[in-house]
């Protein structure tokens, strides 16, 4: 990609993905062609190039992205992710997007809060990375490249740490200094006197208490809003700066120069400049404190990675550190110790806790040719295996890298409030200026007495003039209105609630995924492999007079040596039950009908009712039972031996233990509950019944199954899809929410916006409770951190003066701003004891009951 | 970028100097201290510019091309 400047007009080379023909040539010229600002498209198909001259003031590369994108193909764009530092609100997201959002190559940028990193999609021929980074230094926020796995949460930590320190100093400074100032304030009143020396009531020593606080303390906030200012951007701490100056500079003012009108010697207001500073801090350093917590979930993740592996090289055993281990390379795992790589059991038996991983709370028995995660914990036996996945590859390492992107994209409910965070700062700039003029020209004149109080303060603004009354009106809208609770209010809970669903081994891909999934109304599940274990067993064994088992055990010989699922089932069956199938001594498969063996001079045959007319085998009473098995949806195959009818062997597909658990469940949240299949309907419905579904989606062809979900979505639902990511894949994709069952281990070939690590449907419902109680949080913490600025705007604004004649003083508004702020983090933090209702009262990987059902055809 | 800077600044300055000056005009129907007048003159020149920055500044940016 590249562009050049043609007189006003630029030109911009895009390299377009997905063209095939001349006419993709032509769509997509007519679609560029379309945007207003766009003067001339050249499209070439051998390239996959477009060249594009247009207007920058008219359109941007975003807008031609799209139109590509809208008519299926797509501008192939960079991304680079990048940490930035210095932003405390949501202002300062909304500053970083605009100004890297400007840069004319930009696509797409993701700025969050939380995670303090920025994701942007660009061109770089068109605007470097280095371009995109001194974007955002020149607004004032310092750029780090985000660093990876353990070394970026070690580096994490120590910048939090260091935050949290030098926040720490800044409040010992400002607090001790502050509470000196505020007993100096009010050494007159109360009880004061008596033990509070005259002198530090002095303004002099008062304004030698202050002046380090505003300039040491206070300094960031003055730097920092600065540093936007110049550039057209405005931040919280410019909201701060203006209240700790304004009331520092008229208690300097009102200390030197007393008859200057602003209100005299007795209104100076250094306990406001003092206090508000220390409140600030108190905010910021307490923000620094719990924001590291609700990245808990990632850093446990992180611990653990095992450090040290066992590998066996040249016959000899050496332990060697676990980044190191190649792949093939065979390992050894002793009781108790942690696996260190994915890989294949070769040797040996145990059992292993994937509780970590997979929120599986039973171990997990492995032997030769079993898989084996690594990061989980060997329990009783030891053994050997061979090296599959190390390093980045790692299902550990994938959980952690799909955790860490969730958490820095943007929910849709997030993208309104950073927007309406950003334009806020302005509007309390205005609103203060028209809460000075209204106080200035109407309100002092109306309604002001000398008798009037600060709130929960004892001194009276007797002497203050229009000026002085609306000054400290206007400063206290600037302090209070600050809507730093907002920035925080969604990041934080997407933060917990995606660490939440990771500790049970749902992974969502996204904010955007939580948000959807909190907001389905109907589930799909695909049957086979879904709701049933996608293997037919047997579900029923009929003896016509006699032993049942000796009716298994004579359908076992008969399929012993077949490779038929259905004889396969019988002669699992059978083992299962303790019977070991003799070998027939001759066997002949009869296509459509069944099979016939010889067994030590008898004659078996095993098959459906033709086999049995074409043999003349009585049936009698065995022909009713069958229709009942058949109506159930299980397949009935007829014993006979040596032309007398034996009994039943019934043979299905079963449904896993939690499946009409899950979908009860799902009914209680108010969902609808689908089956696809590409049964016979009979069949299906006989499964749907058994489990409680709705909605039965039958004889649907595999390549249909996202045309069926789109059939759905056209009735105005929101519609997910739960079944295997792969060959699932089409519709999962068409689905508002694909979500990936028992993806084990390779999750980044997974289709879908949620995967679940294990093949338990309870997890299905456990990740739309994780969701919705993580969309819960973010409209709470929406509803404090905006619900406190509507009370407190009206305060702070003097509504209530006319009435009580009492006004919301600066340094009360700091501390009403923060506590705000605090509020939403530790509303966010309350997810940590969170446990979805379903794994209440069902603990994870726990067999509730068995519920069998049955089906005679593969989806 | 040094004259989108300059051309920012004057429209900005020039902008919040008339609101400060519209300001001294409404002091004058009343009784109010030469410290008032000058004192909220220059609280509304001060608010007028920071409001005023963010929009002007990205208003120029896109006019200059920068």
């Amino acid at each position: 990609m590249a562009s050049t400047m043609t007189q006003g007009r630029k030109k911009i080379t895009l390299q377009i993905a997905g063209m095939t023909c001349a006419s993709c040539v032509a769509h997509n010229e007519e679609a560029l062609k379309e945007l207003p600002g766009v003067e001339k498209v050249v499209v070439n198909l051998a390239t996959g190039k477009a060249s594009v001259e247009y207007d920058p003031g008219r359109v941007t590369l975003a807008d031609m992205r799209k139109a590509v994108s809208d008519i299926g193909y797509e501008v192939v764009l960079d991304t680079a992710r990048f940490k930035i530092t210095g932003m405390t609100c949501a202002s300062c997201v909304a500053n970083n997007e605009k100004a890297i959002g400007e840069l004319l190559g930009v696509g797409k940028v993701t700025v969050n809060l939380a995670t303090e990193t920025a994701q942007v999609e660009y061109a770089p021929d068109i605007t470097s990375l280095a371009e995109i980074r001194k974007a955002v230094k020149e607004i004032g926020y310092g750029v780090e490249d985000v660093v990876g796995g353990q070394e970026g949460l070690d580096k994490e930590r120590e910048a939090r740490q260091k935050d949290i320190r030098f926040q720490l100093i800044n409040l010992i400074i400002s607090g001790t200094l502050g509470t000196l100032v505020m007993i100096g304030m009010l050494q007159p009143y109360w009880f004061f006197p008596n033990f509070v020396p005259a002198w530090l009531n002095n303004k002099v020593v008062l304004f030698f208490l202050t002046t380090p606080i505003v300039f040491g303390p206070g300094r960031q906030f003055f730097v920092k809003s600065w540093g936007g200012l110049k550039h057209g951007v405005t931040d919280m701490n410019l909201l701060y700066a203006t209240g700790i100056g304004a009331a520092y500079f008229i208690a300097v003012i009102n200390t030197f120069f007393p008859d200057a009108g602003f209100g005299g010697k007795e209104v100076t207001f250094y306990e406001a400049a003092a206090l508000l500073t220390a409140f600030i801090i108190l905010g910021r350093y307490l923000e620094a404190v719990t924001r590291g917590r609700t990245s808990e979930a990632i850093r446990r993740l992180m611990k653990l990675q095992p450090k040290r592996a066992r590998v066996v090289r040249d016959g000899q055993e050496t332990e060697i550190p676990a980044e190191e281990v190649q792949i093939d390379d065979i390992l050894t795992v002793r009781p108790g110790e942690a696996i260190p790589v994915d890989g294949i059991v070769t040797e040996g038996y145990s059992s292993v806790d994937q509780s970590m991983i997979t929120g599986e709370s039973i171990p997990v028995e492995k032997k030769a040719g079993d898989e084996v995660i690594g990061a989980t914990m060997n329990k009783t036996g030891a053994f050997k295996f061979r090296a599959t996945r190390v390093g980045k590859d790692t299902a550990l390492s994938q959980i952690i890298r799909l955790v860490e992107e969730a958490q820095t994209t943007k929910a849709p409910i997030q993208k309104i409030a950073d927007k309406v965070a950003g334009r806020f700062i302005l509007g309390v700039h205005a609103l203060a200026l028209m809460a000075f003029l209204f106080w200035f020209f109407i309100g002092f004149n109306l309604w002001f007495t000398p008798q009037s109080h600060l709130i929960l303060t004892p001194y009276q603004l007797t002497a203050i003039g229009a000026f002085g009354f609306a000054f400290i009106i206007s400063v206290t809208v600037l302090v209070i209105s600050c809507p730093c609770a907002v920035g925080l209010a969604t990041p934080s809970a997407i933060m917990a609630g995606s660490g939440k669903g990771a500790e049970y081994g749902i992974l969502f891909k996204g904010a955007d995924a939580i948000e959807a999934t909190s907001k389905l109304q109907v589930v799909i599940f695909d049957k086979t492999g879904t709701l049933t274990k996608g293997e037919p067993s047997v579900t029923d064994v009929i003896a016509k007079s006699g032993d049942e088992k000796e009716v298994l055990r004579l359908a076992a010989v008969a399929e012993k040596n077949s490779e038929h699922p259905l004889g396969e089932a019988i002669v699992r069956g059978a083992r299962q039950r303790g019977l070991e199938p003799e070998d027939a001594d001759s066997f002949n498969a009869i296509p459509g009908h069944g099979v016939e063996a010889q067994l030590k001079g008898r004659n078996i045959l095993l098959g459906n009712r033709k086999l049995m007319a074409e043999r003349k085998v009585p049936l009698d009473n065995l022909l009713q039972e069958a229709e009942r098995l058949e109506q159930a949806g299980k397949t009935a195959m007829f014993v006979a031996a040596d032309g007398k009818a034996a009994g039943i062997v019934a043979v299905a597909d079963t449904l896993k233990e939690t499946s009409a658990l899950a979908v009860e469940e799902l009914h209680r949240m108010g969902l609808e509950v689908a089956m696809i299949t590409g049964d016979n309907r009979r069949t299906a419905e006989a499964i749907a019944s058994q489990v409680g579904i709705d909605r039965v989606l039958a004889e649907v062809l595999p390549e249909n199954k996202a045309e069926e979900v789109k059939k759905l979505q056209q009735e105005g639902k929101t519609v997910a899809m739960v079944g295997d990511g792969i060959n699932d894949a089409p519709a999962l994709a068409q689905a508002d929410v694909g979500i990936a069952i028992g993806s084990g281990t390779d999750i980044a070939k997974e289709t879908g916006q949620v995967i679940l690590m294990k093949d338990d449907l309870l997890d299905v419902v456990a990740g739309m409770q994780v969701a919705r109680a993580t969309i819960r949080k973010v409209k709470e913490n929406l509803f404090w951190a905006f619900g406190y600025n509507t009370l407190a705007i009206p305060l702070g604004f003097g509504l209530l003066y006319p009435f009580f004649q009492q006004v919301v003083s600066p340094e009360l508004a700091a501390l009403l701003m923060a506590t705000s702020s605090l509020s939403v983090t530790l509303n966010t933090l309350r997810m940590r004891g969170y446990v979805p209702p379903v794994r209440r009262r069902a603990p994870p990987g726990a067999a509730l009951h068995a519920a069998p059902a049955a089906s005679t055809a593969s989806t | 970028m040094k004259n989108i800077n300059v051309t920012s600044a004057i429209i900005y300055t020039g902008i919040s100097l008339l609101a400060a000056g519209l300001f001294l005009l409404a002091t004058s129907a009343g009784t109010y201290t030469i410290v008032e007048r000058v004192g909220g003159a220059a609280w509304v020149f001060f608010l007028s510019t920071i409001i005023l920055m963010p929009i002007i500044i990205p208003l120029v940016k896109r006019k200059l091309g920068g």
